[in-house]
């Protein structure tokens, strides 16, 4: 009917599957973020470490390359899982940053003029929500970490003979696990954050907050009692143990650092503890009608 | 058999520790239906658990047969709605705004983008429709709520004061497409409102919300036909021949002085045979009124009774 008839008629078309509607708020927000030339900035230079590390695989297998360049020995360019454990690290920061500036806005816009029952008055609920905005963070956040990670992973893959692959095929499992916890935990805590504080320049805040002032807090509690479990408040020193430990790392990587005194399933189990703890706050307050105690 | 509207079978809810709705009872089948009551009555919380939005602490409540609490989805897949307060993505433009809406309902990206242009027209907001609905004003921003309500089509619109902070031109207009809309389509509409005249002019039947229970349920369209058939008369003449001859008619009459009578007519017998009957008997007719029983009356009425008490009529 075209707009002109300025009459009302109900809709009798086709209807989109039910499971598929979360990804209408997801396409919709990420619409919104690539409208911001800031945040295009943001993730350009998000991938810009990755550049290098590809950079760096191609002369790690570029003999002539390495002989013309005025190098130690040859042996410095080694790709194998230590790379690519500095990879994730390097590219979880960015995640990091990025989930900074992104996850703020991604509800409380929703929350500041009351939007959420126009949302649950729908066959649409709460779960479906959360669904569609984590995918948003997920999405761009897999985009710079485990996406350019296997990216990379093929790019040696391919470069690298004597069926290299085969031997390292191994390491997909950490790249992608440790990227989904990081990006799991990131998400969650800036969602949950993002439903509690409206100003976008104070959620950023907290988010800073939510993850060095534990960790400061433990590193006092761990003087005073002299104990190590005060690192369990350390989110970045809980991922690197289980990063290390993915990729077969930590007596290398961390044990030089002093940093490996905390079981791996402790790590994981505060990490999965974290999340659980922002989807209760975020529970907490998707509503689509607040009720006052009393 | 066509299920009822609306359906409350022992709807208790409470909220926060307080009971707010205690035990309401009652089946309301018009198409268009109002919900009053003072505030505080229930109205808001009514509507939030029809939409599923609480959960019922005892009881139920169906709309078109559909439990709200178990069948939810199903329930709000026939619904739109339109809040009492704000509700806006503020930096949307309108039409990227109702789009939105209507996707999530399930209409695909292009119709939903059609269907989002056709309501913007339709409430007439089609000019302002690339703007940012955080700079509409009130009246505006009621408009476009009306419009993402009834976007994706829904078989029952739930408007809650939807004439909130409405000038009068701007007001009547709503109430106007309200109209339209209920009147041109299968659609049913349940409206909440402080304001007696919008219920009124857009329902046929009204809940009373008092105190979180049923202070009356009351078909106005019955009511109208009702007041139709009593009629309040002066006349001067030979009152007692023309009251026996209208009760000859079926008529009931009681005489008053100075030339009084009230006359409840039969449904066969119509205004213009009283007018015969006077003019038989030489009766002059000074004046005639139809009891107008308004919607203020019968909810004056219902806040004064005492007896609603167990939430039952």
């Amino acid at each position: 009917m075209a707009v002109y008839k300025r009459k009302y008629t109900p809709y009798t078309g086709p209807l989109t599957p039910e499971w598929s509607r979360f990804f209408v708020l997801t396409r919709y927000a990420l619409a919104d973020l690539f409208k911001s030339r800031f945040f295009v900035l943001l993730l350009i230079l998000s991938l810009v470490p990755c550049l290098f590390f590809a950079g760096y695989i191609f002369i790690a297998n570029n003999k002539t390359l390495q002989l013309l360049l005025p190098t130690g020995p040859a042996d410095m360019f080694s790709v194998e899982a230590r790379f690519f454990t500095i990879v994730m690290i390097v590219q979880t920061q960015a995640a990091f940053l990025l989930n900074c500036w992104v996850g703020p806005v991604l509800i409380a816009g929703d929350l500041t003029n009351g939007a959420l029952p126009l949302f649950l008055s729908r066959p649409f609920g709460r779960a479906d929500y959360v669904l569609g905005k984590l995918a948003v963070l997920g999405l761009l956040l897999s985009a710079v970490t485990c996406v350019p990670c296997l990216l990379l992973f093929t790019l040696q893959a391919g470069l690298a003979k004597d069926g290299w692959i085969w031997s390292h095929l191994w390491m997909v499992v950490p790249i992608v696990l440790c990227s989904a916890i990081w990006i799991l935990m990131l998400s969650l805590i800036s969602l949950a954050v993002s439903a509690w504080v409206k100003l976008r320049i104070v959620a950023t805040g907290v988010i800073f907050i939510a993850f060095f002032v534990p960790s400061g807090l433990g590193e006092m509690f761990n003087a005073i009692m002299g104990t190590i479990w005060g690192r369990l408040l350390n989110f970045s020193y809980l991922f690197h143990i289980i990063l290390a430990s993915g990729f077969r790392e930590q007596s290398r990587l961390l044990g030089s650092m002093g940093w490996n005194e905390i079981p791996v399933p402790a790590a994981w189990g505060m990490l999965i503890f974290v999340c659980l703890l922002s989807l209760v706050i975020l529970n907490a307050r998707l509503r689509a009608r607040e009720t006052v105690r009393g | 058999m066509m299920n009822p509207t609306i359906e409350l079978n022992g709807l208790e809810v409470q909220l926060g520790g307080r009971t707010i709705l205690h035990g309401l009872t009652g089946v309301l089948k018009s198409r268009a239906i109002g919900l009053l009551g003072p505030n505080g009555a229930g109205k808001s919380t009514l509507i939030n658990t029809l939409l599923g939005f609480h959960s019922p602490s005892k009881g139920s409540a169906r709309i078109l047969g559909l439990n709200s609490h178990t069948n939810g989805k199903a329930l709000r897949s026939l619904v739109g709605y339109m809040p009492e307060n704000d509700a806006f993505i503020s930096k949307m433009s309108g039409v990227r705004f109702v789009r939105y809406m209507a996707e999530i309902s399930g209409l695909p990206p292009d119709q939903a983008m059609e269907r989002a242009h056709e309501a913007f027209v339709y409430v007439g907001l089609g000019e302002a429709r690339y703007r940012p609905v955080g700079t509409y004003s009130l009246g505006m921003k009621q408009l476009a709520k009306l419009a993402q309500a009834i976007a994706h089509g829904p078989k029952v619109l739930i408007l809650d004061e939807p004439t909130n902070g409405m000038d009068p031109p701007a007001r009547k207009r709503l109430i106007e497409l309200i109209r339209e809309i209920r009147e041109a389509n299968d659609i049913c509409l349940l409206l909440s409102s402080h304001l007696l005249r919008d219920v009124e002019e857009t329902c046929d039947e009204v809940l009373i919300l008092r105190n979180g229970q049923i202070a009356s349920i009351c078909n106005l369209v019955e009511e109208r036909r009702a007041n139709r058939k009593f009629l309040e008369l002066e006349t001067v003449g030979a009152e007692a021949t023309f009251t026996a001859t209208l009760e000859g008619l079926g008529c009931e009459c009681a005489v008053f002085t100075n030339g009084r009578i009230k006359v409840v007519m039969p449904d066969n017998v119509e205004i213009r045979e009283v007018f015969k009957v006077a003019a038989d008997r030489g009766v002059q007719i000074r004046r005639m009124n139809h009891r107008r029983d308004s919607l203020e009356d019968i909810f004056l009425n219902a806040m004064e009774q005492t007896g609603a008490a167990d939430g039952r009529i």
